[in-house]
């Protein structure tokens, strides 16, 4: 069923749309991350222009970080508080980053710049990714404990706030800081930074892991709201055709890919995951160095 | 061949007739003996999600024997065309020149090559020829050549068929009657066309004829695209609407399943 989309300007398959988005959607369940950083490089596969991309990205995270926060909060695994103060950052961040895009893109470099911060995310998250499959195949049996809680400089910094459910006496700014930096990743790149985000909250704030993903979700859905918001009014390239389309197949897959990933072991998929980001990578990095049909190209001039 | 011929004629003549009468009406003010009258197959094309292109037929009459141009002239906005090129390995944007007023769309036919029928500089003057159209530049940041920039511009409009860089014909039907086809591609501007018409005998204009044309969007696609351009914010709010809803939706659907 052929479908056009009204901002991305282009015709597409529905199913296609819908069967991409259940297929992110069920790695971004199997592995519990948010999908964006896949999502956003196939839609610039597809023939989408990277501003409609990042922009749509924006809107289809909001979805599917919404289905993943209900799954945690209905278990109590979120702590409102510190969601509370990543989303003020947040908002700041995301209102800043789609800004930077705008004259990104009125400069004509916003397409290299989001190409070239994905290729530097995926193959940063791909060397992760394989290394830690590598390790933990290596040494399965021998897992060490991490320590409870180690004291840092974070914690040395003024505003302390008590935070009930993360039983935590920790200042307020470093969760605030993040929501910054996340929010200004987030509607620059179209991600929901999850990626950043989680490790960010275990190691540098010292949070329980158990609510550390449904808190960063719930920071998430916020900030991507803010983003999605900005980018329709700076930039209008939020298509809610395609991303409504990827969102239905990314929830229904990503309910699945929750089951599947409970059930299965995870380092050899994650070794998978890892490749596939490094190809995705990969790809991305060939279309940046190899010799374009045509040295110019023309665009309508925005603003004077 | 004689009956079909003869049926194609009064089929054109009929068109022309009731065209023309319609015309004539319009034409008054012109002055009523302009010995050239021209009327396109339709004035209005609705562009919606499923356009391919597509093409219109331009009739004319002429009271002498002589040359036609006709051109048509796309909704003109100002352009930028950059150039990439490589530095550490990567292609980059980095020169480029802002030209103001360029055509979205630009087609020229006559009824002989362009040179056979006027001097050159009537044909720059008037700009007839896409080679001839005036591309004036409103900025540089380049020390290149801004000629390899406007070629590059042609280059990109000819790729959509948006230009094209031969001549198209105009066809005498017999020695009054002519027609035009104009094709139009499927990534054709939306906004209003202007036709024109000249009518030439020795090089000099006797009569000009002008017709409008223009293209909409239509339909539901055309609909979203205007509303998101038109009322952003409402637009990203109920971007953000749908997406929490559907979010919501799909986690409540699978807990009751």
């Amino acid at each position: 069923m052929e479908i056009y989309l009204p901002i991305a300007e282009l015709s597409a398959n529905a199913l296609i749309l819908l069967v991409l988005g259940g297929g992110v959607g069920l790695l971004s369940g199997m592995f519990g991350v948010g999908g964006g950083f896949l999502m956003t490089p196939l839609l610039i596969f597809l023939g989408v222009t990277p501003s409609v991309a990042v922009g749509t990205g924006t809107n289809l995270i909001i979805a599917s970080s919404v289905s993943g926060t209900m799954a945690h909060w209905r278990r109590g695994n979120v702590d409102f508080l510190i969601g509370a103060l990543i989303s003020a950052g947040g908002v700041g961040g995301a209102w800043l980053g789609a800004f930077i895009f705008k004259l990104l893109r009125d400069a004509g470099q916003i397409d290299l710049v989001v190409s070239l911060a994905y290729v530097v995310f995926l193959a940063v998250v791909g060397c992760l990714m394989a290394a830690e499959s590598v390790n933990a195949m290596a040494r399965r049996q021998r897992a060490s404990r991490r320590k409870a809680h180690v004291h840092t400089w974070i914690h040395g910094l003024p505003l302390r706030m008590r935070f009930r459910r993360s039983r935590l006496y920790v200042s307020a700014i470093p969760p605030f800081a993040l929501g910054f930096l996340m929010g200004i990743v987030a509607s620059i790149m179209g991600v929901g930074g999850g990626f950043f985000m989680v490790p960010a909250m275990i190691y540098l704030i010292g949070m329980p892991t158990a609510v550390v993903v449904g808190t960063s979700l719930l920071g998430i859905i916020v900030i991507s709201s803010v983003s999605c918001f900005a980018h329709a009014i700076n930039n209008n390239n939020v298509d809610i055709i395609l991303g409504l389309l990827l969102a239905v197949g990314a929830v229904i897959g990503a309910q699945y890919g929750t089951r599947i990933g409970v059930r299965i072991r995870g380092e050899h998929l994650r070794g998978l995951l890892a490749l596939l980001v490094l190809a995705v990578g990969g790809r991305l990095a060939y279309s940046l160095v190899v010799m374009p049909d045509d040295p110019f190209a023309v665009a309508p001039l925005w603003g004077n | 061949m004689r009956v079909l011929r003869r049926i194609g004629m009064a089929a054109i003549a009929a068109v022309l007739a009731a065209q023309a009468a319609a015309f004539a009406a319009a034409a008054q003010d012109e002055g009523p003996d302009e010995p050239l009258l021209i009327a396109l197959s339709t004035h209005h094309i609705e562009i919606d999600s499923n356009f391919a292109g597509t093409s219109i037929l331009l009739f004319g009459a002429t009271d002498v024997v002589g040359d036609v141009v006709v051109s048509v002239r796309g909704p003109e906005e100002p352009v930028v065309v950059r150039r990439k090129q490589q530095s550490f390995g990567v292609w980059v944007n980095q020169e480029s020149i802002a030209f103001r007023n360029v055509p979205g769309y630009y087609f020229v036919a006559a009824s002989r090559p362009l040179e056979e029928i006027a001097p050159t500089e009537f044909l720059d003057r008037r700009q007839l020829g896409s080679e001839r159209l005036l591309l004036e530049a409103i900025w540089f940041d380049t020390s290149g050549d801004a000629d390899e920039f406007r070629a590059a511009l042609h280059r990109d409009r000819e790729r959509d068929s948006l230009y094209k860089a031969e001549l198209g014909t105009v066809e005498f039907i017999d020695e009054r009657l002519f027609r035009a086809t104009i094709d139009l591609p499927a990534h054709v501007l939306t906004g209003d066309y202007v036709v024109e018409a000249l009518l030439l005998v020795d090089g000099e204009v006797l009569s000009t004829r002008q017709a409008a044309l223009s293209m909409e969007k239509a339909g539901f696609s055309a609909d979203v695209s205007a509303f998101a351009r038109t009322d952003e914010a409402l637009y990203g709010v109920i971007a953000i609407a749908l997406a929490l809803v559907a979010g919501w939706l799909g986690s409540f659907a699978f807990r009751k399943g």
